[in-house]
C-alpha cells in the first residue's frame, strides 16, 4: 500500500497536477479570506472555509480525474492487478494520496487565522474555526471517494472529471432538490418498491440466478408493503430523508458552528468507506466481465 | 510449474478460449501461436489473474491463481503486448517501483536491478523518462518490469510486436537466455520466432488448441500425413505418365514442364502417407528414364501454422 501511496503522491508533482490543485485551492480560499473576512473585518475563519467548501466541485476532480482511469488508458492497470498487490492496498493507497494531497493544501491555509489572530483584539472565535476545518476535511474526504469512485468508471480522463463535477455539485443542491419531493406514505411506498426491484435487478445481473432474484423482489416487496400496513410512520417522507443522506453539506454546517457529533464523524467516515468499498467492489467486478 | 485446466472464457455470447488444457512444465520456453483474435492475450490475461475465467483454473506452482491470487502472482511476471510503464518515471525509479510492489526486500534490490538492467541492455537509459523512449527501449523496460523480484514464471505477450529485425534478434536472445533461469511463456502470431527460441509450440485458433509438440514434431506429423515428393526426371511428359501407368499406389500425380529444358517436374504422393520413394526409383528405372533430383517436400512450420489455423470451416 505504501508503494503505491508514494507512487501517486509523487505522481502530483510530477505531472504539475499537484501544484495546479494547491495554487487553485490556496487563491479560492485568499479570495473568500479577502471577502469574508478582511472587508468585514470578522474574524470567523469558518465562513470562509464554508463558502470555499462549495468549491469542491471544481477542486475535487482536479485530483481525482487521473486516479484510475490514467491507469487504465496507460494500461499500467495490468501491472497493478497481476501485482502481488490486493486490490484493497491499490484503492486504499490511491485514496490516502489524494486525501494527503488535499490534507496538505488545507494545511497551508492555516496560516490565515494565524495571521489574524496577531490582530484580533478579541481573539478568534477557535472552536467555530477547528469545526470548520474538521468539517472541511470530512467533506473533502468524501467528495474524494466518489472521484476516486467515478474515476474507475471511465479510462477517459474528461468524462471522469466532469462526472465528479456533477455528482459532487448535485449532493451541493441536494438539500433543495430533497425539499421538492413528495412525502406522502404512499410515495414513499413507491419509492422503496422501485429501490427493491432495482437491487433485484442488480443481483440478477450480477449471479444470472433468476430464482434467487425473483425470491429477492417477492419477499422485499412482500415485506415492504406488510411495514406499510403494520405501521406507516416509517415512510413518512422517506425520499426525501433517503435524498439528505447525500446530501454532505448540512452536517458541515453544524460542525463550523464548533459542535461536534460523533453522528456527524460516523456519517463521513461510512460516507467515504462506502464509495472506497464500491470502487474495489467495480474493479473486482471488472474481472469477471 | 504452470497448470491450465478446463478454461474457458466467454464475453457475453461470445466465447474468446473454449475449454484449454495445457501445462507448462519447468524450465521450458513454450510458444503460445495463433493468428490475431485467436484468444492468446485472453488466455494469458487469466493466466496473470488480470481477469477470471469464466469456467476452469490455472495454477502456478500448485497455488490457484483465484483462490491464492497473492502467493500465485507473486511467482510471475508478466510483460503485455503494451508494455505497462509510466511514462512520467524514469527507468530507475519505475523499475524502484515494481520492486516495491513486488515486495523485492530492499537489501537485495540494487543488485537484482543492476542485473537485470545489464541483461535487457538497458543500464546507458537508467536516468531517462521513459516517455522519451524509443518503442524497442520501452519494450526492454517492459520485459525488465517482469523479471523483477526473479519469479519462476516469466508470461510474455507478443515480446517482439513493433520492432525492428535487430532489436527483434536481441530480444530473442535475451527470451532465450531467461529460459536457463525461468519457465517463459510467449506468444506470437509469428512462426518463425516461435520456432528460434521455443521448446514446445503450442498452437491455438479460435480459443481451441489445434496442435502442440515440439517444432520439430509438429513438421514432422503434417509432412507424413502429406508424403509428398517432388521429382525432376529426364523426360518428356508423355513418357514420364507412362512410367507411371503400372504403378498403383500413387494417389496424386502432377507434371509440370520444368525450367530445365529436356525435363519434366513432377509430384507424387503416395496413397495416406506411404513410403512411395522406392516404388517411384524402380517405376522410372525400369523405362529407363532417369531421375535428376527426388526430394520429399516438408511442410515449413510455417505451412504447418497456416494449414492449422487457416479457415476451418470450408474443412
Amino acid at each position: 500500500m505504501t508503494a503505491i501511496y508514494k507512487k501517486e503522491l509523487r505522481a502530483y508533482f510530477t505531472q504539475m497536477v499537484g501544484y495546479a490543485f494547491l495554487a487553485f485551492m490556496l487563491l479560492l480560499v485568499g479570495m473568500f479570506f479577502i471577502f469574508v473576512n478582511i472587508f468585514p473585518s470578522s474574524g470567523n475563519f469558518g465562513s470562509t472555509l464554508a463558502n470555499a467548501g462549495i468549491l469542491f466541485f471544481i477542486l475535487v476532480p482536479i485530483l481525482t480525474m487521473r486516479l484510475f482511469s490514467e491507469e487504465t488508458r496507460h494500461r499500467t492497470d495490468q501491472l497493478l492487478f497481476t501485482s502481488p498487490l490486493t486490490v484493497a492496498q491499490i484503492v486504499v493507497g490511491k485514496f490516502l494520496a489524494a486525501f494527503s494531497l488535499f490534507v496538505i493544501g488545507v494545511g497551508a491555509t492555516v496560516l490565515f487565522p494565524l495571521i489574524m489572530r496577531r490582530y484580533a483584539i478579541d481573539g478568534l472565535p477557535t472552536s467555530q474555526i477547528v469545526g470548520s476545518y474538521i468539517g472541511f476535511i470530512l467533506v473533502g474526504a468524501a467528495c474524494i471517494a466518489v472521484g476516486m469512485f467515478i474515476s474507475v468508471l471511465t479510462d477517459n480522463q474528461i468524462i471522469a472529471a466532469v462526472a465528479t463535477f456533477a455528482a459532487i455539485y448535485a449532493m451541493f443542491i441536494m438539500e433543495s432538490i430533497a425539499m421538492t419531493m413528495p412525502i406522502s406514505a404512499a410515495a414513499s411506498l413507491v419509492f422503496v418498491a422501485a429501490l427493491i426491484l432495482a437491487v433485484a435487478a442488480i443481483w440478477y445481473y450480477s449471479t444470472r440466478h433468476w430464482i434467487s432474484s425473483a425470491m429477492l423482489a417477492v419477499l422485499g416487496l412482500g415485506a415492504a408493503v406488510g411495514l406499510y400496513f403494520y405501521d406507516n410512520l416509517i415512510y413518512d417522507a422517506i425520499i426525501v430523508r433517503a435524498l439528505l443522506w447525500f446530501s454532505i453539506y448540512t452536517r458541515f454546517h453544524v460542525l463550523s458552528h464548533g459542535v461536534l457529533n460523533l453522528a456527524d464523524l460516523v456519517y463521513y467516515f461510512s460516507f467515504a468507506a462506502l464509495f472506497v468499498y464500491l470502487t474495489m467492489n467495480i474493479i473486482e467486478k471488472r474481472k469477471w466481465r | 510449474m504452470i497448470e491450465v485446466k478446463n478454461l474457458t472464457k466467454q464475453y457475453g455470447t461470445h466465447t474468446a478460449i473454449s475449454d484449454l488444457n495445457f501445462t507448462v512444465n519447468a524450465g521450458e520456453i513454450v510458444g503460445f501461436l495463433g493468428p490475431n483474435g485467436a484468444g492468446k492475450t485472453t488466455t494469458m490475461n487469466i493466466m496473470t489473474g488480470f481477469i477470471a475465467a469464466t469456467r476452469g483454473d490455472v495454477a502456478i506452482d500448485g497455488q490457484d491463481i483465484i483462490a491464492e491470487p497473492e502467493k500465485a502472482k507473486q511467482q510471475i511476471g508478466y510483460m503485455p503486448d503494451t508494455p505497462p510503464v509510466y511514462g512520467d518515471m524514469r527507468v530507475d525509479e519505475y523499475l524502484g517501483f515494481v520492486a516495491d510492489i513486488k515486495k523485492v526486500p530492499r537489501g537485495d534490490r540494487k543488485h537484482m536491478l543492476h542485473q537485470i538492467k545489464a541483461q535487457v541492455q538497458i543500464l546507458d537509459v537508467s536516468r531517462r523518462l521513459i516517455k522519451n523512449l524509443s518503442r524497442g527501449y520501452r519494450q526492454r523496460v517492459g520485459l525488465a518490469q517482469a523479471m523483477v523480484g526473479n519469479p519462476r514464471v516469466i508470461i510474455m505477450d507478443e515480446p517482439t510486436i513493433g520492432l525492428d529485425p535487430k532489436q527483434i534478434i536481441e530480444m530473442r536472445d535475451v527470451v532465450k537466455s531467461l529460459g536457463k533461469k525461468h519457465t517463459v511463456m510467449l506468444s506470437s502470431h509469428i512462426m518463425q520466432e516461435v520456432s528460434a527460441v521455443c521448446d514446445r509450440v503450442i498452437i491455438i485458433n479460435r480459443g481451441n488448441i489445434v496442435a502442440q509438440g515440439t517444432p520439430k514434431e509438429l513438421s514432422a506429423s503434417l509432412t507424413k500425413a502429406e508424403g509428398m515428393n517432388q521429382l525432376r526426371v529426364k523426360a518428356t511428359s508423355e513418357a514420364a505418365r507412362a512410367a507411371l501407368k503400372d504403378f498403383t499406389v500413387i494417389r496424386h500425380v502432377e507434371i509440370s514442364a520444368s525450367d530445365e529444358p529436356g525435363t519434366v517436374d513432377l509430384q507424387l504422393a503416395g496413397e495416406s502417407g506411404a513410403d512411395i520413394r522406392e516404388a517411384i526409383f524402380r517405376a522410372f528405372a525400369k523405362h529407363n528414364l532417369p531421375i535428376l533430383s527426388m526430394r520429399s517436400m516438408d511442410l515449413s512450420l510455417e505451412e504447418v501454422f497456416l494449414k492449422l489455423t487457416g479457415d476451418r470451416r470450408t474443412s
